[in-house]
């Protein structure tokens, strides 16, 4: 009888699906009190710590604490990390040294990765001494996914050869949103003003020099406020709620040049205010003038300066969005040099050609307004995909599509 | 046919003012009416009695002295010349 009761009990206990035992994953902070990139890995783990079930957080201060400060040394020791940077992050054998928006999805990824693959915490058998050391040509199953993942954002393009996706988006990004950029009108009626009293002196060579110093000073003025603006957000947008603001923004200013595209039925110049227009003509007029070469040359220099911190506020949208990619995507000092470049390039070559055509033909020449009416949608759309794309896949644009 | 008149008022610094100037110039070639170019910056007291319009260039169309409509913007010489022949009729 106790085995017919028995097989029974089985029989329907069978049928009740077993939960696998989830394994506890533990993610491993060294950090230091004070420490920036430390503060904000920390909130970061805040966020991502009810997400995860199983994740158990640890975290040592190793500044000011001196058991934790030995814990760290022999951990670095074990896993051969030869720097002493903080935050240093351990989940089972992968270490992420350093802070950034990307660290923090890299996290994620390797919570994910050890949550369904084999997982072993080796800073608790580093502790125990039961930790066995790898060779240095063995790379771990992570690793070698992020690999696989960064290769899957290069190509072999003819001519070219191996190219990064990332590095080609980047530059495509760059010359696009300072392309569509460049038509905002605010900057082309004066250097159109210019060009006019430019075209009624008689002397080639100072309208040439003039003409090209109010240009390249404006690119200049453009790209050192570009340039300071986006080392302001690559500093601020690891902080998610700095990120979602200028995401809001994005969205904001996206709907904006929606709304100027579809409501502006006039395609032509809307009149400046009478006293600013009056103040530049008055302005231009004495500089041009002016038979001193070098105070000619100084006065345009100034007015570049002072028209293009005006501008700027006319277009802000497009280069606060353009910042934020290229803050999210930590693209190094040189890089952000090049792609600032490569969007100033684009954002005055429209001005560029009208001024070069203008001093060769002797005639001035307009850019139609309806092409500044369709920047205004193509502007729209990119600046509404970005800030959509910041504020649920921020990933995204970083190219990572995984 | 009615005796029509159009005013253009244009400016140095708008670009759809030096894009339209091509089928403005067109326009007189080929049709006889009586045109007056106003500067919105050099005639500013001509233009305030005009009451021209916050987008540039203006187009007055007037058939006996009064004005009987306006293009604005930057428009082409088919809507400059269907509007001439309209107003002239």
């Amino acid at each position: 009888m106790k085995k017919i009761i028995l097989f029974i009990l089985l029989f329907l206990f069978a049928w009740i699906p077993v939960q696998a035992e989830e394994k506890e994953i533990t993610l491993y902070l060294f950090h230091g009190d004070g420490c920036p990139h430390c503060a904000e890995e920390i909130e970061f783990l805040k966020k991502i710590e009810d997400k995860y079930e199983n994740l158990k957080i640890e975290k040592h201060e190793v500044w000011y604490d001196e058991e934790n400060a030995e814990l760290d040394k022999k951990i670095r020791e074990a896993m051969d990390i030869t720097n002493s940077y903080v935050p240093m992050t351990v989940i089972g054998d992968t270490v992420l040294i350093g802070y950034s928006s990307s660290t923090g999805s890299k996290i994620e990824r390797a919570i994910k990765h050890y949550m369904e693959e084999e997982y072993t915490d080796q800073v608790s058998k580093i502790i125990d001494g039961t930790y066995e050391k790898k060779e240095e040509s063995e790379e771990n199953n992570f690793s070698k996914k992020e690999k696989e993942m960064d290769e899957k954002v290069t190509i072999d393009a003819p001519f070219f050869g191996r190219v990064n996706l990332k590095n080609v988006s980047l530059t495509t990004a760059s010359i696009l949103i300072g392309f569509i950029d460049g038509f905002n009108p605010c900057a082309m009626w004066v250097l159109l003003f210019l060009i006019s009293v430019l075209i009624g002196m008689k002397d080639r060579k100072r309208m040439w020099i003039l003409g090209l110093t109010f240009l390249f000073t404006s690119a200049l003025v453009y790209m050192l406020i570009m340039l300071s603006w986006i080392t302001v957000v690559i500093k601020i947008t690891t902080i998610v709620w700095i990120r979602n603001m200028i995401a809001v923004v994005a969205v904001i200013g996206g709907l904006w040049n929606l709304r100027s595209f579809l409501n502006t039925k006039d395609s032509g110049c809307e009149i400046v205010d009478d006293s600013k227009r009056k103040n530049i003509f008055k302005k231009i007029r004495k500089f041009t003038s002016e038979k001193n070469f070098a105070l000619a040359i100084l006065g345009v220099m100034g007015l570049a300066v002072s028209v293009n911190l005006v501008e700027l506020a006319c277009s802000a949208g497009l280069p606060l969005v353009f910042a934020e990619v290229l803050a999210l995507n930590q693209v190094n000092s040189f890089m952000k040099f090049l792609y600032t470049l490569l969007y100033i390039i684009f954002f005055l070559l429209d001005d560029f050609i009208v001024f070069t055509i203008a001093m060769i033909t002797m005639k001035a020449t307009g850019i139609s307004s309806k092409y500044n009416k369709y920047s205004h949608l193509i502007g729209g759309i990119i600046m509404l995909i970005i800030g959509i794309l910041l504020l649920w896949k921020p990933e995204w644009l970083m190219f990572q599509f995984k | 046919m009615k005796k029509v008149k159009i005013i253009k008022i244009s400016a140095v610094w708008c670009g759809a003012c030096l894009i339209t100037d091509k089928a403005w110039k067109k326009l007189k070639e080929n049709y006889d009416f009586e045109s007056v170019e106003l500067d919105y910056d050099m005639d500013e007291e001509e233009v305030a009695k005009l009451s021209a319009k916050t987008v540039l260039p203006d187009f007055i169309f007037f058939v006996d002295d009064q004005e009987v409509d306006r293009l604005v913007g930057e428009v082409s010489y088919e809507e400059l010349e269907s509007k001439l022949l309209e107003v002239r009729k």
